[in-house]
């Protein structure tokens, strides 16, 4: 919202700097972005005349000028075609610095001396709409009567300061001057000046607003309609100080009525609509919402099919305005308008908002009213404006006005208690000096022992109870009463006992590990393009993707349903920018449904997932990851040949916890590898740590140990590539019975002596008795009884 | 006679144990000196030809020397023996400077990292770390939080929704409704993880990440959130750091502030990171709204709370220099080990 200083100054005698209003408004909550000078770049330009033009010596199509500027006259060389002797016009001296970046000094040009410049209108940052003959190709030509000498800023009401304030949705009364100027008041403990709402009317004339118009409303949305006509009407351009203030708050003049309109939108915050009351059809204003398959064609020249979510003033036949959003263009004034009915309507902020984002049209009137207009603004917004159109004398207004009201908005009344403020601020503030603060900011208070009865202005709906006025007040008295206060933490509360959240401390053992492992750990991005579940081959849940309804782009605009999708991507992405080996990991979650589209919030799974890219790794080490990152939970598992579609399915398992698979790991599959463009030799491992959380801890029960020594056998055997180490452990386990100390595979060897499809695995099996040292014989006896085993079950012949 | 000698043996041996220069040569002096036909043995083999009356002597005089030449014996090895190890270390003398073996070290993200220096300062405070979910409904992302349904406050975010109903959650204050509903006061919660937000440009990702925190007691004050932030931010940013207090609007809380931390890039002076005045906006917060404790059912006549809420993003950023919000998500290995350090 843009207001400018001068504007304040029209509702408040402040005299205090723009910084200092900036300042002060900041901290009280209307926070201002930006201050902008308008004549920042005006300094050194002036009003002068041109006395004398004669032809330069040595150019011919450049003049020598004589220029008075007030205290001297000063010569002027210009190429323009457009001066004459006698003309009024901008000059800028040496040392002005233009807009657009041209910084004027002395110069001779072909051995003249030439003192400043003669400016354009765009050199000055206006148009023709701000300012007659400003949109010629040419020097800007100046009436006649501007004081020569002055500075063009202040002859051409340039030379306001412009606050850019961010206006928070709570305070809807502050998207005006009058509201900004209320908050100055307070500020400052100043009172507001009256605003002037008089106007003329003919006392003679018959003829009242009914005469020319009638109004019927027919929907809920509208709250109030207020109409007031206007006859002999004067289009044409409206007065420079109107024009100033418009433009400075980046509103294009255009003419009286039009100007008027959008002067009291910016003023009071009162959207104001003006009919050609000659294009009503049957004089009759009809308030209601559309009907299915209407049309209207609006002021953007776009045409819009209705329905009837959608409010419309309409006439007899047609809708001529998109209620509180845009005006038609089969209505509007123009030009030629004699008589014009001028609207001051206040809409439920609801329906504006919907029919502003339906059509998808933002205007500044539906800006205010998708932040709530108060019913009562509507009255000082259309006698504002009959005000503005008596002093400029644009028209004559009709005796009369149409008030169609459907809510009433006055003042109400609310008691807060002082105590409780001060216990909201932690702050011990005299009730003497909130009834000071509230009242500054119009709201009427008195107080009652330890009570305030507060009278709420009807523009102030957002304020409820008492902890809406602790709000004002400690806004009011300054934040700033915190800053170097000592206060214990927690004084008058109970104690608390903090608790990490289990799954987390889980992952950040995980993390850890992995870190000390090597492993960067990655954040992805949750959103992923529709197409991962099949780069990844899914066919499961997993490949019922969640789509967002309305995605930034293509690839963000899903919900991910693996952590392979996020960090196969990032190994893609390494390694275009020349990172070819890492290992990465991420913990993060993945959104699985069963159903589509979603009716019940998805299950979350807090997932870890991990990557390699390495030439020289293999399934093992991973594996050996894997069992370090399990080692860390209570998991006791099996692993099983993995029926993870993107892994490569002979170089994969499956971790089970009962019947559950909880995670998998293995080398990719090649197919995916292709998909994603990166290496096959990509290893990933993921684990469900919701899962893992839940399992019940660890109970531990040590065994004694055996007093005699353990007693170390060594045992090779070739056998079938399909035999696994795992059945051949559980084979030494059983064939060694009680003695069964441990059994661990330390070596395999395949070569073409030991033959096609066989391998050579060599076993470590330790023995030990309980109760007595173990001969050599009962050794060898166990030894016989494994090789007796490993050939029975699995063809194995000892090496 | 037989002094004499020993005495010349004496002499000549201790010279030539002193001349040695390795430890050979001082064996071939012992074998020498005390081997079978050494010299030492063949005098004490002559001893049958001393009168008994001075064998006493003699023995005391050849032990005497005995002695004399195995000390200085002892003392040369020794001193040969510590030069030899001296010379040894100083060839095995290694590089220092290549690289360790097997143990290579990855890095933290920078987010994650914050997300837990955090949540230990919090849970030291008494708070307890919970989570929600990030695909959330409107009721608990809005509604529950004071933010109907076509009310202006929806504008101060633009959120991605998945049906008309059910959205990416815009803000990590969705999961207080849902702890509200759960816990009875007094509890006091943090709540970090992703957030997401329809804006994408250089200084917004889509995806980012927040932490919210919640207490609801009997007797909370503005006064408390000012104790509590100043503790939080002087962990994270250092014991120098203050907050200051600006008056702000959120619907979920009244009265509203934004809160500035002092810059710990300059301490208040001015630089670049706080663009000249010397402190950032980093948080929100402000009293819970009683409205917003009313419909998760607490009673708001007898207690209070105060939320606070900021980005992780920023706040990683901020600690680490790091000039981009895209380099957290790009996962780029170049921009991860810079975590190492």
């Amino acid at each position: 919202m843009k207001v400018t200083y001068k504007w304040i100054k029209d509702f408040v005698d402040v005299n205090a700097t723009p910084e200092d209003i900036a300042n002060r408004l900041t901290d009280a909550g209307m926070e201002v972005e930006e201050i902008i000078y308008q004549n920042e770049h005006l300094h050194d330009v002036v009003v002068g005349k041109i006395l004398k033009i004669e032809k330069h010596p040595q150019a011919d199509k450049l003049v020598v000028c004589q220029v008075d500027i007030g205290k001297e006259i000063t010569q002027i060389i210009t190429a323009a075609t457009n001066v004459f002797e006698g003309a009024v016009v901008p000059v800028s001296l040496p040392g002005a610095d233009l807009v657009n970046g041209i910084k004027i000094q002395k110069a001779k040009m072909r051995g003249v001396e030439s003192c400043g410049m003669f400016c354009s209108g765009e050199e000055l940052g206006i148009d023709e709409n701000y300012y007659e003959g400003a949109g010629v190709n040419g020097i800007l030509i100046l009436p006649n009567d501007l004081k020569i000498g002055q500075a063009i800023d202040k002859a051409l009401m340039l030379d306001d300061v412009v606050f850019d304030i961010n206006i928070t949705p709570n305070r809807a009364d502050c998207m005006s001057i009058i509201g900004i100027a209320r908050e100055v008041c307070a500020l400052y403990g100043l009172e507001m000046k009256k605003v002037n709402f008089s106007y003329d009317i003919d006392v003679y004339a018959k003829d009242t607003v009914r005469d020319y118009v009638n109004v019927e409303v027919n929907t809920p949305n509208c709250l109030r309609y207020m109409a007031a006509a206007i006859t002999n009407l004067k289009i044409e351009r409206s007065p420079l100080w109107m024009r100033a203030k418009l433009n400075a708050v980046g509103i294009k003049p255009i003419n009286t009525m039009v100007d008027i309109t959008n002067y009291v939108l910016i003023e009071m915050g009162q959207p104001l609509h003006a009919f050609d009351q000659e294009l009503i059809g049957g004089r009759k204003i009809n308030v209601r919402q559309a009907k299915i398959g209407e049309e209207i064609e609006v002021l953007n020249h776009n045409t819009y099919k209705l329905d009837e979510s959608v409010m419309v003033i309409a006439d007899q036949e047609k809708p001529m305005v998109i209620a509180g959003v845009i005006g038609g263009t089969n209505s509007c004034i123009n030009d030629n308008t004699k008589t014009c009915v001028l609207e001051g309507a206040v809409f439920d902020l609801k329906s504006i908002r919907i029919t502003s984002r339906k059509i998808g049209v933002r205007t500044d009137s539906s800006a205010r009213y998708a932040k709530g207009v108060n019913v009562a603004n509507a009255e000082l917004g259309i006698v504002r404006a009959l005000h503005f159109v008596s002093k400029i004398g644009c028209g004559k207004v009709v005796r009369g006005m149409i008030d169609i009201s459907s809510v009433k908005n006055e003042e109400r009344k609310i008691e807060v208690s002082v105590d409780l403020i001060n216990d909201i601020l932690g702050l011990q503030i005299d009730s003497k000096i909130m009834v000071k603060l509230l009242n500054n900011l119009g709201i009427k208070t008195v107080c009652y022992g330890k009570k305030l009865q507060c009278i709420i202005p009807p523009y102030r709906e957002d304020l409820e109870n008492d902890y809406d006025i602790a709000e004002e007040v400690i806004r009011l008295y300054g934040y700033s009463v915190y800053d170097n206060m000592q206060y214990d933490l927690f004084k008058n509360a109970k104690v608390t006992e903090g608790e990490h959240h289990p799954r987390l401390l889980m992952e950040r053992k995980f993390r850890n590990a992995l870190v000390e492992r090597g492993f960067y750990e990655n954040v992805s991005y949750t959103l992923v393009p529709e197409e991962s579940p099949k780069k990844l081959l899914l066919d499961d849940i997993r490949a019922n993707i969640i789509k967002i309804a309305n995605p930034i782009s293509e690839d963000i605009a899903c919900m991910r349903t693996s952590l392979a999708h996020s960090l196969f991507s990032n190994i893609a992405y390494n390694i275009s920018v020349g990172n070819r080996t890492m290992k990465i990991f991420e913990c993060g979650r993945v959104y699985l449904t069963e159903e589509l589209p979603l009716v019940k919030l998805p299950n979350e799974i807090n997932m870890l997932g991990l990557a390699v890219c390495d030439e020289g790794y293999d399934f093992y080490i991973l594996k050996g990851v894997v069992e370090s990152l399990l080692s860390k939970t209570s998991a006791t598992y099996k692993l099983e040949r993995s029926k993870q579609p993107f892994l490569h399915p002979g170089i994969s398992a499956d971790i089970i916890i009962g019947d559950k698979v909880i995670g998998s790991f293995g080398k990719i599959h090649p197919q995916v590898a292709k998909n994603y463009d990166i290496p096959n030799n990509v290893f990933y491992a993921e684990l469900n740590d919701d899962f893992l959380i839940e399992l019940e801890p660890v109970k531990r029960v040590f065994k004694n140990i055996s007093k005699y020594p353990i007693v170390e056998r060594d045992l090779a055997v070739v056998v079938d590539e399909k035999v696994t180490a795992e059945e051949m452990l559980s084979a030494i386990k059983s064939s060694c019975g009680n003695l069964y100390y441990n059994a661990s595979l330390f070596d395999v060897y395949r070569s073409a002596s030991v033959g096609e499809n066989k391998k050579s695995l060599a076993f470590k099996i330790k023995l030990v008795d309980m109760n007595k040292t173990l001969t050599d014989e009962e050794v060898n006896k166990v030894m016989q009884k494994i090789l007796k085993s490993f050939n029975y079950r699995f063809g194995a012949v000892l090496r | 006679m037989l002094s004499q000698d020993l005495a010349n043996i004496k002499e000549e041996v201790l010279e030539s144990i002193e001349k040695a220069n390795d430890l050979k040569e001082l064996n071939e002096i012992r074998v020498r000196v005390f081997g079978k036909t050494g010299l030492i043995t063949n005098i004490s083999k002559g001893m049958r030809d001393v009168l008994p009356e001075d064998r006493p002597k003699v023995g005391a005089l050849i032990n005497e020397v005995k002695t004399a030449i195995e000390c200085k014996l002892q003392e040369k090895i020794e001193l040969l023996e510590n030069i030899e190890l001296n010379k040894k270390l100083e060839e095995e003398k290694i590089d220092i400077t290549e690289p360790s073996k097997d143990s290579e070290l990855g890095a933290l993200h920078p987010i994650t990292d914050v997300i837990d220096r955090l949540t230990d300062i919090c849970v030291d405070m008494g708070f307890s770390v919970v989570e929600g979910p990030e695909i959330e409904t409107d009721y608990y992302n809005f509604e529950a939080m004071n933010i109907p349904k076509n009310h202006p406050s929806r504008d101060m975010q633009d959120t991605l929704f998945i049906t008309e109903d059910i959205l990416l959650r815009s803000q990590t204050s969705a999961v207080q409704a849902r702890e509200m509903e759960k816990r009875k006061p007094p509890f006091k919660i943090v709540c970090p993880g992703k957030t997401y937000r329809n804006d994408n440009d250089a200084t917004h990702s889509p995806v980012f990440h927040q932490m919210e925190g919640l207490v609801v007691d009997e007797n909370i004050s503005m006064a408390d959130l000012k104790a509590m932030l100043t503790i939080l931010m002087k962990r994270l940013y250092g014991e120098d750091t203050k907050i200051r207090f600006r008056p702000s609007f959120f619907p979920f809380t009244e009265p509203s502030i934004e809160v500035d931390v002092s810059c710990p890039s300059c301490h208040g002076k001015g630089c670049s990171l706080c663009k000249g005045t010397g402190m950032l906006e980093l948080l929100g917060a402000g009293i819970v709204n009683p409205k917003v404790l009313e419909m998760s059912g607490i009673d708001s006549k007898k207690y209070r709370g105060f939320a606070f809420g900021f980005g992780l993003d920023r706040t990683s950023m901020i600690l680490n220099s790091i000039n981009n919000i895209k380099n957290l998500y790009r996962n780029d290995i170049r921009f991860l080990e810079q975590m190492k350090k």
